[in-house]
């Protein structure tokens, strides 16, 4: 009765439906799964709580007008009023990673979001469009996010370099923190669940399940965490994107 | 007369406020920002390496590329740590001083959630 304890297995990505188009791999796999459990999950809650509105809305109605209204108010305390069309943006962005993260809590489910292919996309996507929006709407003066006023002039042009730097570091920031926290967190949970069952079979003078039951607090602790660390990655997320729009929006800090 | 009211007025609203502060999402921003500093650092300096290091491929400049660019890195990660703290630190202050003197709640950009 051997219980797998390989802290990495949970993170195997396996094909099951494999698929092969033009010398590409693009195979149906467990990360895909989940993600589209994610989105389509997402998208069922929120078309099921929108479908029937009442003024005075019922418990499926209730939790999605809170939901929404926590991502738009973080828009609204970054970017206040200019930041009314990138609702849609931040709140499609933190339900994918809190849905993601939180399906992963599941025993024997999947952690799309602690692969880093699946959070870069998500992070260079978000600093493409701060590029995107900053060009369009301010054109040359986008150039100015690297400018910070008030510098005087013999230092600006290190102070460029650094914020040029800075500029770069922040999309594997973005991604590498949810990526991060999610594997991290995982492992660490697998790793002391891990214990139970051999403290359990290896310290046999406590008696069989002592040893085991020394552990189970702290895993019940950690899952809780997990929970929190969880929701507060996506926002994080969400804030940040707030942040680096806003960058966007008005170079030049 | 009415001055004094409405000192007492604000005085009290501030407590209000002050006690109905939801601490779990209090919680969870100062954790998000622990978790902004720690990464931005560290990848600062890896943006620093991964840029030296093409630039050494590149250019052939072998080991000064990935030295001054890891260098560069290095303070770019502080500079982005002491900026998050100081903000940080500022939107303590800001939040700390909300009572009885300081009366413009539209003052904190991050923190305006008056509702």
């Amino acid at each position: 009765m051997m219980v797998s304890t390989d802290p990495m297995h949970q993170f195997q990505i396996s094909r099951l439906l494999p698929i092969q188009a033009g010398g590409y791999d693009l195979s149906f796999t467990n990360s895909a799964l989940f993600i589209a459990i994610a989105v389509f999950g997402i998208i069922g809650f929120l078309a099921f709580a929108t479908s029937n509105l009442q003024t005075v809305p019922g418990r499926a109605q209730s939790l999605a007008e809170i939901w929404y209204k926590f991502v738009a108010g973080i828009v609204h305390d970054v970017n206040h009023d200019d930041g009314k069309p990138f609702i849609p943006l931040v709140f499609t962005l933190f339900s994918f990673i809190l849905i993601a993260n939180l399906l992963g809590m599941f025993p024997y489910f999947f952690t799309a979001t602690s692969h880093v292919a699946v959070t870069f996309t998500m992070a260079l996507f978000t600093i493409g469009l701060v590029v995107v929006i900053g060009v369009w709407k301010n054109g040359f003066k986008f150039l100015k996010i690297f400018t910070p006023s008030g510098v005087p002039l013999y230092i600006l042009w290190f102070v460029v370099i650094i914020e040029i730097f800075s500029f770069l570091s922040r999309p594997l920031s973005l991604g590498m923190r949810l990526f991060a926290n999610m594997l991290a967190g995982h492992v660490a949970l697998k790793i002391f669940a891990g214990f139970i069952p051999t403290l359990a079979v290896g310290l046999p003078v406590i008696g069989v399940f002592m040893g085991g039951l020394l552990v189970l607090p702290l895993v019940v602790g950690i899952t809780a965490l997990e929970c929190l660390v969880a929701f507060l990655q996506a926002y994080v997320f969400a804030i940040l994107t707030c942040v680096y729009l806003n960058d966007a929006l008005h170079p030049g800090h | 007369m009415s001055e004094d009211l409405n000192q007492r007025i604000a005085d009290a609203q501030a407590k209000l406020d002050a006690q109905k502060q939801p601490s779990g999402i209090e919680a969870a921003r100062g954790m998000g920002v622990g978790f902004k500093m720690g990464s931005d650092f560290i990848a600062a300096v890896i943006v620093g390496a991964g840029l030296g290091w093409g630039l050494d491929e590149l250019f052939g400049w072998s080991p000064w590329g990935l030295i001054v660019c890891l260098l560069l890195g290095f303070i770019t990660g502080v500079k982005n740590v002491v900026a998050a703290a100081s903000q940080a630190a500022r939107q303590t202050a800001e939040n700390g001083s909300t009572g009885p003197r300081n009366q413009n709640p539209e003052a904190g950009q991050d923190k305006g959630d008056d509702a």
